[in-house]
């Protein structure tokens, strides 16, 4: 599914490159649900945000889904964002302007999805996280765990290969926190949904089949390989 | 992927109008201001093309009676004599000339004329039978002078002519007597009323007209003063007059050639100083509209960071964000196009209707205006749009 060989990043000046990522080698089955953790600073942001294409690595090769990524093209890499990977956000990132179904939908439009298959999907989506009766709902007239619920719909609706969540619950309280993670576990374990979930919670991280540690830019756990 | 599939947008082009449309909506008051610059420009161009368009149909319309093919040379004394030149000559242009259709010698002049009851100064027109058909005046009353009137003695009266030497009980008409200088003629028909044209060598409404050839009795040189020259289709009349100047040319008289086309072509040139003036404004007014949209645009894109990054994170390709903003730009000037259409046409209303024309659209400039518009979004839109589409959708996310 994911493969990671030898991912270095560095930042800075050439002359004085401050290191975040070194020599990062590592490999996500399907179906899995990783925890990535770390404290602030380990790296474990721009691992994520390595392999949701949003950054490329200095060195290393990274394979996602069958594809060697190359960055080549702008254009293919926001195609193979669109086709692999959904994304779950801190601060669920819901356009203001745009009501529960549309935001869900967005990703489907530049598929070139017709509207009325969109808006299918998208209430389908709304049911399996539980949200159907708010299906006309602004994000203001939501509360915090529903707006993530949102978000972890547009994520879905897409049927990527891999989630990727960014402290998906780092903006709400341990309750919903909760209810979040235990609806990651659900996809996971009912759709085969890969996850990979950036936390620095490690209660919530129990949760997870899979918790993987970052120490100054290397993996110095994985229970995986434990 | 193909090459088709790299240039276009993914996101269908429909969904992205309906976007920009809810965005520029959104902005409300902002968007509006941003339109104002562009909408006085494209109000300003479509006035111009507008009136531009009635003006030259006003002046034609002056010329419309006679074509724009006279000519008229006009004999100036230069000392004591009357000016003059050879009647024969004048008539015999049409055969000497190759430019000259036909010419028409005429001697005007002006002079005291006396009905029974009443007095006045009054044009005297000379006139060979010619003019009536080449100035078209419309007989009232009686008929007009013919051939076979030589000096006849008998007159026609133009029309207010005939009412200034009208007295209560004694109506100046046909039949009634006038004495024009020494001589006493037979009025023998009265002219309707002439609309005067721009090449009229007298005032048509307000003369008396003998034959040419009791010119020598009744005006002060017995030659004519006037020539009035058609010219062939597609002749020029600057080389043509200097011609038939020189043709006539005689000592004592001063020859002046007035030709349609140099009066049209001086009225255009006076036209065309006003149609740059408004076009000056107007590109200027289009061109500030732009910068005014491209930094409504830019702002945009840095108020909406997020979700560009948002957009890029979920698979929206570089060129999806470039054509959102470039097409909001569009539809952005294209509203104000509108807007500045209707606004230029109303005030073409205006200026037709102070300059007492009759009002005329210039249909080609309807889509024109909204074009122009759009065109402006779509360049000045392109640089905000560049910009969104180069945006690190890390730090985008990022943004506050």
């Amino acid at each position: 599914m994911l493969r990671l060989s030898n991912i270095h990043k560095a930042y800075g000046s050439r002359e004085r490159p401050v290191s975040v990522l070194a020599d990062v080698s590592l490999t996500v089955d399907d179906g899995e649900f990783c925890a990535v953790l770390g404290p602030s600073g380990s790296g474990k942001s721009t691992l994520l945000n390595i392999v949701g294409l949003l950054d490329r690595p200095c060195a290393g090769e990274m394979v996602l889904g069958g594809t060697t990524i190359s960055h080549d093209s702008a254009q293919t890499t926001a195609r193979l964002r669109n086709r692999l990977l959904g994304f779950v956000f801190q601060s669920f990132q819901l356009l203001p302007r745009l009501n529960a179904w549309q935001n869900i939908a967005m990703p489907l439009m530049y598929r070139g999805v017709p509207r009325g298959e969109r808006k299918g999907r998208a209430l389908e989506m709304l049911e399996r996280v539980g949200l159907s009766e708010r299906a006309d709902h602004l994000p203001s007239q939501l509360s915090g765990g529903q707006c993530q619920r949102v978000a972890i719909a547009r994520a879905l609706v897409g049927e990527p290969r891999l989630i990727l969540a960014d402290e998906p619950t780092g903006s709400l309280d341990s309750a919903t926190a909760g209810e979040m993670i235990d609806l990651l576990g659900a996809l996971n374990r009912e759709l085969g949904m890969t996850i990979v979930m950036v936390t620095h919670d490690r209660d919530l991280a129990q949760a997870c089949g899979r918790r993987i540690e970052l120490l100054d830019g290397r993996v110095v756990a994985d229970s995986a390989a434990a | 992927m193909s090459a088709r599939r790299t240039l276009l947008p993914d996101a269908p082009l429909g969904e992205t109008f309906a976007e920009a449309f809810a965005n520029l909506r959104a902005q409300g008051r902002r968007s509006a201001l941003a339109l104002l610059g562009i909408l006085i420009g494209t109000a300003s161009i479509i006035a111009m093309l507008n009136v531009g368009h009635m003006a030259q149909r006003e002046s034609l319309k002056l010329f419309s009676d006679m074509g724009v093919d006279m000519l008229q040379i006009l004999a100036v004394p230069t000392g004591e004599a009357a000016a003059g030149f050879p009647r024969e000559a004048v008539e015999r242009l049409p055969q000497s000339d190759p430019a000259v259709a036909a010419a028409l010698p005429l001697a005007t002049g002006r002079g005291p004329v006396r009905s029974s009851r009443k007095q006045t100064d009054l044009s005297i027109v000379a006139m060979p039978p010619g003019l009536v058909r080449l100035a078209r005046l419309p007989v009232a009353e009686g008929r007009s002078i013919a051939a076979i009137d030589d000096c006849g003695f008998g007159a026609v009266l133009g029309h207010k002519a005939a009412e200034q030497l009208s007295a209560p009980g004694a109506a100046a008409g046909v039949g009634s007597r006038v004495l024009v200088g020494d001589y006493g003629f037979t009025v023998i028909g009265v002219f309707a009323p002439v609309v005067a044209e721009t090449l009229d060598p007298t005032d048509y409404n307000n003369a008396v007209f003998v034959p040419l050839s009791c010119a020598r009795r009744v005006l002060p040189g017995a030659d004519p003063n006037v020539a009035m020259i058609r010219l062939k289709p597609g002749v020029d009349g600057e080389p043509a007059g200097q011609r038939i100047i020189a043709a006539l040319a005689r000592p004592g008289s001063s020859l002046q050639a007035m030709n349609a086309q140099r009066i049209l072509q001086t009225m255009n040139a006076q036209k065309a100083v006003h149609s740059r003036m408004l076009a000056a404004i107007g590109a200027i007014s289009l061109l500030v509209g732009g910068i005014g949209v491209m930094n409504v645009m830019l702002m945009s894109v840095m108020e909406r960071r997020r979700e560009i990054g948002l957009r890029a994170a979920i698979g929206a390709t570089p060129r999806d964000v470039q054509a959102l903003f470039v097409i909001e730009a569009a539809v952005l000037t294209l509203v104000g196009g509108v807007v500045g259409t209707l606004f230029g046409l109303l005030a073409g209303y205006a200026i037709a209707v102070s300059s007492g024309w009759d009002f005329g659209l210039a249909v080609w400039t309807l889509p024109l205006g909204p074009g122009v518009a759009g065109l402006i979004g779509l360049v000045f839109g392109l640089y905000p749009a560049i910009t969104a589409s180069r945006l690190d959708p890390i730090e985008a996310l990022r943004a506050d």
